[in-house]
């Protein structure tokens, strides 16, 4: 076979051996899994991305040029932290599988949360002090 | 190592090849969302705005030329029990939404609308 046995790591480069931090190769499902959840956080920064870009975009004849400019960069932000940190979150739980311990808490969640509220925040001000 | 035709085979009642790789086409989908909505931009920042649509195509077009062979290691890694997790497929696509968030915030706050 042309690939070596991956339980021995002897199929990996050393790069990639240093980054996983040894340990041994956990149930494959478990490795798909981890990277569909990866992939599902890195939809999550695509489409928060694309909204950031479509508020600076689209929204010149509604709201005012610093209100566009808010809501956009800390939608940019947003999708720039939770794009990031899907890469790390993937990698601390590979390393955590691969040493069979518990797996690491998403952080990127909360921070998901919250910057959702805050751009929520946001709009509910703007909306309340133009009605005004 | 069983195959049908070209595409080998594995006994995984939960499906984790498939559904892995239907989670990277949806990715790709999302890319080329992303990248019609930084067509907008192209008449107010020009050659700019073209550089993010192209990098967001070209990530979204790398996608789908190697999602052949993710979806055949993954069904190797059913089989045989272990597979080497793709760093390098997760890195790439992670690092460039971020190359994609940093210009978009550059463009909002640094270049005019023209």
């Amino acid at each position: 076979m042309a690939d070596a046995d991956p339980r021995s790591g002897g199929g990996r480069s050393g790069l990639s051996a240093r980054i996983l931090l040894g340990g041994t190769e956990p149930d494959p499902r478990f490795t798909l899994a981890n990277e569909r959840t990866f992939l599902a956080w890195i939809r999550t920064s695509l489409a928060l991305l694309a909204g950031g870009v479509a508020v600076e975009a689209f929204m010149a004849d509604l709201f005012g040029p610093e209100l566009r400019r808010t809501i956009a960069v800390l939608l940019l932000m947003l999708a720039l932290v939770i794009g990031g940190g899907s890469f790390f979150r993937w990698l601390n739980v590979e390393r955590a599988m691969r040493h069979k311990t518990p797996l690491p808490l998403p952080w990127i969640a909360p921070i998901l949360a919250a910057g959702g509220a805050l751009v929520a925040a946001v709009m509910v001000v703007f909306v309340l002090v133009r009605a005004a | 190592m069983p195959t049908q035709g070209n595409t080998p085979t594995h006994g995984d009642a939960g499906l984790q090849p498939e559904r892995t790789d239907l989670a990277w086409g949806r990715t790709t989908l999302s890319l080329v969302v992303a990248a019609a909505i930084f067509l907008r931009w192209m008449p107010h920042h020009g050659w700019f705005a073209g550089t993010l649509v192209a990098a967001a195509v070209l990530t979204a077009l790398a996608i789908n030329l190697s999602r052949r062979r993710r979806l055949h290691s993954a069904i190797r890694g059913i089989q045989q029990n272990a597979m080497v997790p793709d760093i390098a497929s997760t890195a790439a696509v992670a690092a460039s939404v971020v190359v994609l968030a940093v210009l978009g915030i550059y463009t909002v706050l640094f270049l005019p609308l023209t």
